[in-house]
């Protein structure tokens, strides 16, 4: 096996051994989403785009898999192996200067994948997963969006100093994205000013760009256009800079 | 760099910021030698074996390590070197054998028979956080020699080790040795330079103070024995006998205390007077000059003072200068 495949292989084992992984990326967006989905009923009303809102949850909470992948478990990853050395042991042991960004966002979107199916097999029984409408746009919208999140991801654990830092500012991010873009209320129910906030993150141009699509709400080609853009940007900064 | 020279650094300089570390360095680490690299704390030894493995982009001066360029070929110089990091860890979750796993390149030796070698064969399975710290240098060490590599660095090796591992990983530099590997050794423990190093190179702020074999460094900077014995009432003429003799610094006499000062060769030759005057002393002992004390000399910039204490005007009884 090459390089970058030892490098996957033990960076797989090493994610499903750390209870971060499991908790935020696993667990997390499951239990919330079960929660969430259930306290606005199954009727569809036109806060939520006259769709059914557990339907609405199911759709949206598929980015806050991808999102707590992103900004939490990796920033953590990747700092802490920045901060103990591991790095330059990469580094000192040969491995290929691109092998272990590439590897990570393998890893990153393996996980997230992994996570997702996981969501939906549990959504399944529960509130049922409703239909696709625009399947190729929900699953370009799910791939670009897990390549910039695992990138930003990537990025953010190159540029903060140590683990405890990267966890900090991670969950900084990642709780009002949450909130304000994909697990929280409903846009209509938002005050005009939330929603100013809201409307440009990364996350909730994520979660427009596969829901409206999957729900049938509309195309979200923007938000779609935007989350490309994060990918393409996010990646090329990353790879650089988690370069051995 | 001649045919013979794994490793040629010429000029080498590195800065953080505005402070030099490595300041116009010359070095050469000839072919199947260990070489020692010592020196004090901040002497700039970290940063030059950093720069030859390719971790550190050199200000300026030329490396060259098995050939190869460490800043433009650093990725075809490692796959031929093995390294020891003075700083650094693995995940704490990987496991002892998947580490082995990682790190194997496609000539790698059998890792099994590396556990086995440095005691870590029954701890296969468990995490590197779960391993002591003498356990993680013996790790490290084996991934350091997995790929059969023709250079090794070994940065402060034997650091954390208790004396029995420490025995064993000396026993394995010294094979590798024997198989014409070519070794890097940083180390403050002037023991295992000794025990282990051809040559010795000492650094002091970013350069290189002095190099030489171990014997070549003790003979230039703690060139100074001392011979002790007890002999009540000594003749006089065996005390006029050993002041005169050559390489003899001083002869001091507390009561019936005799300490003869001088070179290594005072020793020989003091046993000599003193089997001719039919008598070697029961509790006679000698002192010897370690490299220890020759690297005080050197580091603290006192040649002549080391390994031995003072010798004063006031304290002798006679002797040449």
């Amino acid at each position: 096996m090459n390089a970058m495949g030892r490098l996957v292989k033990a960076e797989m084992k090493l994610m499903v051994r750390d209870p971060l992984v499991l908790t935020f990326v696993f667990v997390f967006p499951i239990v919330t989403m079960l929660i969430i989905g259930g306290a606005f009923g199954t009727t569809p009303t036109p806060a939520f785009e006259n769709t059914n809102p557990s339907h609405w949850y199911v759709a949206s909470y598929l980015t806050v898999t991808i999102a707590a992948g992103g900004l939490v478990m990796l920033p953590v990853h990747l700092a802490s192996y920045r901060e103990r050395g591991v790095l330059r042991r990469f580094t000192a042991a040969g491995f290929p200067r691109w092998s272990f960004a590439i590897a990570q966002l393998i890893v990153g979107l393996i996980t997230v994948t992994a996570a997702c199916a996981l969501l939906l097999a549990v959504a399944a029984p529960v509130y049922g997963i409703p239909p696709v409408h625009g399947a190729w746009r929900v699953v370009a919208a799910l791939v670009l969006g897990a390549v910039a999140f695992v990138s930003i991801g990537v990025l953010l654990g190159t540029l903060l100093p140590s683990a405890r830092s990267a966890q900090a500012v991670g969950l900084l991010i990642f709780f009002p994205s949450f909130l304000l873009g994909a697990g929280g209320p409903p846009p209509h129910v938002m005050g005009h000013m939330v929603k100013a906030v809201a409307g440009p993150l990364p996350l909730t141009q994520l979660t427009d760009a596969v829901r409206d699509p999957w729900l049938g709400i509309g195309h979200a080609t923007g938000s779609l256009l935007v989350v490309a853009a994060m990918a393409v940007a996010a990646t090329a900064i990353a790879a650089r800079r988690a370069a051995l | 760099m001649t045919k013979s020279d794994v490793v040629t650094v010429r000029g080498l300089r590195k800065a953080y910021r505005d402070r030099v570390v490595v300041d116009g360095l010359d070095l050469d680490v000839h072919a199947g030698e260990i070489l020692g690299l010592t020196g004090a704390n901040g002497a700039g030894k970290t940063t030059t074996v950093e720069c030859i493995q390719g971790l550190r982009r050199p200000d300026s001066g030329t490396l060259s390590v098995l050939g190869f360029d460490p800043v433009t070929q650093a990725a075809r110089m490692r796959r031929l070197l093995g390294s020891q990091l003075q700083d650094s860890a693995l995940p704490d979750r990987l496991r002892v054998a998947e580490a082995v796993e990682l790190f194997a390149q496609h000539q790698a030796r059998h890792g099994d028979e590396l556990l086995m070698r440095f005691g870590l064969a029954a701890r296969r399975k468990s995490a590197f956080s779960s391993l002591s710290g003498g356990e993680r240098q013996r790790l490290f060490l084996v991934l350091a020699l997995l790929n059969q590599p023709r250079l090794v660095i070994l940065d402060e090796l034997t650091q954390g080790l208790d004396p029995a591992a420490r025995r064993n990983v000396w026993d394995a530099i010294r094979q590798l040795h024997a198989d014409g590997t070519t070794v890097l050794l940083v180390t403050h423990e002037m023991v295992e330079a000794e025990a282990l190093c051809d040559r010795i190179v000492v650094m002091r702020d970013g350069g290189v103070l002095d190099s030489g074999t171990p014997a070549e460094l003790v003979a230039r900077h703690a060139n100074v024995a001392m011979v002790h014995f007890t002999w009540p009432d000594p003749p006089a003429a065996l005390l006029e006998e050993l002041k005169v003799l050559s390489g003899v610094r001083g002869v001091k006499r507390s009561a019936a205390r005799i300490t003869v000062v001088g070179s290594r060769a005072t020793i020989a030759h003091v046993g000599a007077v003193l089997v001719r005057y039919g008598s070697v002393p029961a509790d006679l002992d000698v002192q010897v000059p370690s490299l220890d004390d020759a690297m005080l000399t050197l580091l603290n910039g006192a040649p002549g003072q080391a390994g031995t204490a003072p010798v004063t005007d006031g304290q002798l009884i006679g002797g040449r200068r």
